[in-house]
């Protein structure tokens, strides 16, 4: 159903709304600002903003140009598909109301792909890596089979409610975007190289680099579920291995950006602390 | 369906991928040795620094006490210099796998991390710098032979207060600041340190307990920070002279008590440099008591 | 069957369910999406899912009263051997993803809490705070992560399936598929081909849908010879929050835990709302429909707000139309608990605390009953025969559909918390079936490599003449967008009228040959978004026909398809013979009605236009009746019905049970 939008009367309302992208047109090609110009409505977002901008495929001064790539999904803030950087910090682009953005910047508003992820074009990155840490901390129950096997065990609501707000993590990147300890790995392909060589080759670069808050957090989620437990040891060895938890720097940031508000820091700690009993229990069994 | 963790990466044998593949020990090592004994040693250090507040005569009791340890040397490289280097030499390479981003986040805990970072190159220079002022780092004689002229090594543990004086006023105001942001670098990065330390180690887990641990580790700061500026101001105030005959009789009076051996390596009235003694043949043992 | 390979298409909660099922049953699978499956769409499912559990059944619930709510709720439109499978399968699948680790809400005990959704009088919900669809996706994910680690899983995120691969004879054996990032277009060969795609909501241009929800996929399937019913039965959700880019849905389980909706009295009452006393408060669905208050079902809660916007005029927003719902009675850390995600929702996106004032909403396009038709075989109980190849397949043998892509489950109206049920049982229920279709037919790999070059020839063409389109002289493919959705949303939502859809049909049907002509403004092979819209939308066409054409030819009211040209009148008498008489022969009208269109509409692709014939719905459990939430004069329609069942039942005796169960929950 549309209903018309409510008729806002803020008294700087523009007519149109400056936009910076930077731009890029693939993997290894320079990136490159570029200008744009759309109408202002109320109610906008920067979805808004950049469906426009595709519609157009025209910029600031008339040229026209192929519309900017970005991705997104649910436009609410749940899928973690939109995920930019906007005015110089990391967040959803659908929650990011223009309006506001005027308020801090009434010149422009100025998007950027996320840094700490290869660009794939424009403001599309490619976030394999934080998938794959997924995997290095075997985030999932190792349930026996999904035949019916009767109710999982009962859990306290206590413990349902630590582990809510860890199980909201929509992996959209913002926490390792702002984390001064994640750094950026691109692993260009090599002309001619195969799927699964090429596959193997970034599984190994992600492998020895920093898994990320967002792992380490959905380590602690799965370490504290009743099956997920059975896993505990492997989990604690990947994260005290390569590119664990020690490559922490306590910035905090992770906790700070978090759309979702997840307590990564809460994790981290714990994992340390579980980190600290598990190294010196392998110490003393040895 | 057991899946095995996933293999950590092929080590190419170079130093940075052996320190990759023992990361969370080096890292843990590295947290632990800011605390002890690094940090311990810090707050001793400071607060002895700052019984020089009591005078000359306190002060020189309390190093009388410090050089009546036997093997000074071995326990000073093995406790305090060694650590200090493995924590400082890794410091660096940790604060060099990272990029602080305060630029577009600007939250009070970045602005900590960046600043740990800051303070623990400050802290690197100054300590480097620090003991090659009034310790010397070696004390064979050919070293000091080259240093001492240059206005290093200039610490007399048997002229304690007077010859501390004397080193700071060499150069004007350029000690007393060095030494007062050094110091200062110090206090934050150890203070700061215990606080992250905390949630390295999961002793601080909760946000609220982070916070509490945040307060008290703050307080912690302030009063080793007082420590150390009262050091600096009671340094000011001493008048070498004055200092020196105190510090000369109550070597005399310890001498003749037989409380302590003749040192003249540690006074600054004996120590000539370049003299060679027979004795002084190996690198630990040049500084031990006769 | 180490060389059989399925092909699955889209990865929300049906895509993935299929998925693990099949890996567990030992069958490699090849996981295409156009996103990275945790980004599905099946995160924005917020309410929970519907099952009978030990607290309702001990307050006299059933797996039957499931199945016959959602029947009921459906208006009757489902063939019901699934819908009852279903209903008896829901207890475990709540327990598989409580297995799974789904972070449930939780009694104080630690049992599963339940919330009341609309359409029953049980609290049959199970939820994880109000992001339940994103947490039963993450624990599908994982599962299907850990598949990927052991190599049976392989997936193909950012991909745009671009249809069905069928051999000489027919047999679906692949499909052909296109890299999003590299624009390679390629074919993948499979025993069977699963399509999980989801919903079509972006025909309508907003909706609570993701953006990837355009029904291209299926309409694909379509295209290719697959049939597609039901479409015209598309629910609009009674409470969304209006937006420039998407109306974003606030969940049904805002008056589950005791929302409730209403208006000012007085027509354009400027008052704040909490300035208004209860008195002249007007809670309209709580007065017209007593026993089940706001959580009736959405079909009916949508025409409510609609009309008392529109008709009654008592918006109470002057610049656009919406009403109040309002959880401010409720205690601040009840709701944060249990309504947190979608409470924030509405902070973040209006700048207002729900928690503080009543929120402002109105009816979105929201979910698709309709979609590709496909085929069951029932057991003896009614129920579903495990492990028939048949069950949720498509008419293009090897070519199976589940989800919101099939229109098997929900009717004429879904019920709240019946879809994420709908699409993990279905994705479940499928795996065995497929394994057994493999088992009778020569595998997809062993086939000539020609019919699979041929549907990348033809794919690769389609391409490259969209590319070839001479910049800026054809139509704008976004702009037609917005042109089709306005003509969708304008014409086939809540209230539905002969000559604006036949206006409609038409205007769409043009857009058959003008998408055609879209231009495009990137003509480049990198990451290519414009020609990969284009196609979906060009593709989006032929789902609106259907949706058209559906409803142009179903002259009734049923569900969420309500025409005021033909619908069933309240009781005007009020004398109590002449009541009777009414209602005597309003039960002549429902019945003659019932035997005219108690059928699916099931639509076939003829090039330019879908064909539509009307196909029998199988209703041997449960026989029809009147759908009668709050209708004046219901009480008496539904004595005579009784009286009316019961003379039958005694003329044949033929399903005892189901009469009696009919008898028994009317």
């Amino acid at each position: 159903m549309i209903a018309p939008g409510p008729e806002l009367s803020p008294a700087r309302r523009p007519s149109k709304i400056n936009v910076r992208v930077l731009r890029q047109d693939g993997p290894g090609t320079p990136p490159y600002w570029e200008r744009h110009q759309v109408d202002y409505e109320p109610d906008m977002n920067v979805i808004s903003v950049l469906q426009k901008i595709a519609a157009q495929a025209t910029t600031f001064d008339g040229k026209k140009v192929s519309p900017v790539a970005w991705d997104c999904g649910c436009l609410e803030e749940v899928c973690g598909s939109c995920t930019m950087v906007i005015n110089g910090r990391v967040r959803q682009s659908c929650s990011a109301l223009v309006d506001r953005l005027l308020e801090d910047n009434p010149e422009e508003i100025q998007l950027q792909p996320m840094t700490k992820f290869p660009v794939v074009r424009d403001l599309m990155i490619d976030r394999s890596r934080l998938f794959h840490s997924l995997k290095r901390v075997q985030a999932w129950v190792p349930v026996d089979s999904y035949f019916d096997m009767g109710a999982g065990p009962r859990i306290p609501r206590e413990d349902q409610e630590q582990n809510y707000p860890l199980s909201q993590c929509m992996s959209c990147g913002c926490c390792l975007e702002a984390c001064p300890q994640f750094n950026k790995v691109e692993v260009i392909r090599h002309a001619g190289e195969t799927d699964e060589a090429f596959d193997a080759r970034k599984k190994q670069a992600y492998d020895a680099e920093f898994i990320g808050p967002h792992a380490i957090s959905q380590a602690m989620l799965f370490n504290s579920h009743p099956v997920g437990k059975n896993l505990q040891k492997e989990r604690l060895e990947t994260l005290t291995g390569t590119g664990g938890i020690q490559a922490c720097g306590n910035a905090q940031n992770c906790v700070a950006v978090c759309p979702k508000e997840i307590p990564l820091t809460t994790s981290i700690a714990r994992a340390g602390r579980a980190a600290t009993l598990h190294s010196i229990k392998k110490l003393f069994d040895r | 369906m057991n899946v095995p963790p996933p293999s950590a990466p092929s080590q190419s044998g170079s130093l940075s991928g052996f320190l990759k593949k023992h990361d969370f020990i080096i890292r843990r090592l590295h947290s632990l040795s800011g605390l002890v004994p690094v940090g311990a040693y810090m707050c001793v250090h400071l607060v002895t620094n700052s019984s020089l507040n009591g005078g000359p005569a306190v002060f020189q009791n309390a190093v009388f006490a410090i050089h009546s340890l036997p093997f000074l040397p071995v326990i000073e490289w093995t406790f305090i210099f060694l650590p200090i280097l493995f924590h400082a030499i890794v410091g660096v390479w940790i604060a060099r796998s990272g990029q602080s981003n305060l630029r577009n986040y600007r939250f009070t805990s970045n602005k900590r991390y960046w600043a740990q970072r800051m303070t623990g190159y400050i802290a690197f220079a100054f300590i480097f710098t620090h003991v090659l002022h009034l310790h010397g780092w070696f004390h064979w004689d050919w070293w000091l032979g080259f240093v001492e002229p240059l206005g290093m090594a200039q610490f007399r543990p048997y002229n304690a207060a007077s010859s501390l004086a004397e080193a700071m006023k060499s150069l004007g105001f350029v000690w007393p600041l060095f030494y007062l942001v050094g110091v200062l670098a110090c206090v934050f990065h150890l203070a700061n340190g215990i606080w992250t330390a905390g949630i390295t180690w999961g002793v601080w887990v909760s946000p609220s307990a982070q916070k509490r641990a945040s307060v008290a580790c703050s307080i912690f700061g302030v009063l080793l920070g007082l420590a150390g500026l009262s050091s600096l101001a009671a340094v000011s105030r001493t008048d070498p002279a004055t200092a020196k005959a105190i510090e000369d009789q109550m070597y005399k009076v310890r001498v003749d008590g037989h409380m302590i051996q003749p040192n003249e390596h540690k006074r600054s009235d004996g120590h000539h440099t370049g003299s060679s003694d027979p004795s002084h043949n190996g690198t630990v043992s040049a500084n031990e008591p006769k | 069957m180490a060389n059989n390979r399925v092909l699955v298409v889209g990865g929300g909660l049906a895509g993935l369910s299929a998925t693990m099922k099949l890996a567990e049953l030992g069958v490699a699978v090849d996981l295409l999406s156009l996103t990275p499956v945790k980004r599905s769409h099946s995160v924005c499912a917020q309410g929970g899912i519907n099952s009978v559990n030990d607290q309702t059944r001990q307050q006299g619930d059933t797996e039957w009263n499931h199945f016959d709510d959602t029947i009921y709720g459906g208006d009757f439109l489902q063939n019901q051997p699934p819908v009852k499978e279903m209903a008896y399968w829901a207890p475990k699948v709540i327990d598989l993803m409580d297995r799974l680790g789904v972070t449930f809400n939780r009694t104080p005990e630690g049992y599963i809490d339940r919330r009341r959704f609309g359409g029953t009088l049980y609290k049959r919900t199970a939820f994880a705070g109000a992001t339940t669809g994103q947490q039963l996706l993450y624990a599908l994910d994982e599962q299907v992560r850990r598949w990927e680690v052991e190599g049976l899983v392989k997936k193909y995120e950012f991909w745009d399936f671009l249809g069905p691969i069928l051999d000489d004879n027919g047999r679906c054996v692949g499909a052909v598929a296109q890299d999003m990032v590299s624009m390679e277009i390629r074919s993948f060969a499979a025993d069977a081909v699963v399509v999980a795609t989801g919903g079509c909501g972006l025909v309508y241009g907003r909706s609570t849908m993701s953006v990837f929800c355009t029904g291209s996929a299926a309409s694909r399937c379509f295209q290719a010879g697959a049939k597609y019913g039901n479409g015209e039965f598309i629910q609009v959700h009674p409470t969304a929050i209006p937006g420039a880019d998407k109306l974003r849905l606030m969940s049904e389980s805002a008056r589950g835990e005791g929302g409730r909706v209403w208006v000012p009295r007085k027509p354009n009452d400027t008052r704040a709302p909490k300035q208004i006393p209860a008195s002249e408060r007007y809670f309209f669905l709580e007065e017209r429909f007593p026993k089940y208050g706001n959580l009736v079902p959405r079909d009916i809660a949508t025409r409510e707000i609609f009309n008392i916007c529109v008709n009654e005029g008592l918006s109470v927003d002057p610049t656009r139309m919406c009403v109040y719902l309002d959880l401010t009675h409720i205690p601040r850390h009840e709701l944060d608990r249990k309504l947190g995600g979608i409470l924030e929702i509405y902070e973040k996106f209006q700048g207002v605390d729900p928690r503080e004032e009543p929120m402002k909403i109105f009816p979105a396009v929201h979910y698709s009953m309709g979609g590709l038709w496909v085929d069951y075989e029932a057991n003896g109980e009614g129920g579903l025969l495990p492990g028939s190849p048949r069950n949720q397949s498509t008419n293009v043998p090897g070519l199976y559909a589940i989800g919101e892509c099939d229109y098997q489950y929900h009717g004429a109206n879904r019920l709240g918390a019946n879809s994420l049920l709908s699409c993990i049982f279905s994705g479940l229920f499928v795996g065995p079936g497929i394994v057994n279709w493999m088992k009778s037919n020569k595998a997809a790999a062993d086939l000539p490599k020609s019919i699979f070059e041929r549907a990348v020839g033809e794919h690769t063409a389609r391409h490259k003449k969209l590319l070839s389109n001479a910049s800026g002289a054809g139509e704008n493919p976004y702009l037609l967008h917005q042109e089709l959705g306005d003509i969708m949303t304008r014409t086939a939502t809540v209230v539905r009228y002969n000559n604006q859809l036949t206006e409609a049909y038409e205007k769409v049907s043009a857009m058959v040959e003008r998408s055609q002509r879209c231009s495009l403004a990137d003509t480049g092979n990198w990451t290519n978004q414009n020609v990969i819209f284009t196609k979906s939308l060009q593709d989006m066409i032929p789902i609106a026909q259907c949706i058209l054409k559906g409803a142009l030819m179903r002259d009734e009211s049923r569900g969420a398809h309500f025409k005021p040209d033909f619908c069933m009148p309240s009781l005007q008498a009020t004398d109590p013979t002449e009541r009777r008489l009414e209602a005597e022969k309003w039960c002549d009208a429902f019945e003659e009605n019932t035997n005219k269109f108690l059928k699916s509409s099931v639509c076939s692709w003829k090039g330019q236009e879908p064909d539509l014939v009307f196909e029998d719905i199988d209703t041997r459990l449960m026989k029809p009746r009147p759908r009668l939430y709050g209708l004046v004069g219901g009480e008496v329609i539904e004595e005579v019905w009784k009286q009316r069942s019961r003379t039958k039942e005694e003329s044949a005796p033929s399903k005892p049970a189901a009469a009696k169960q009919l008898a028994g929950s009317v």
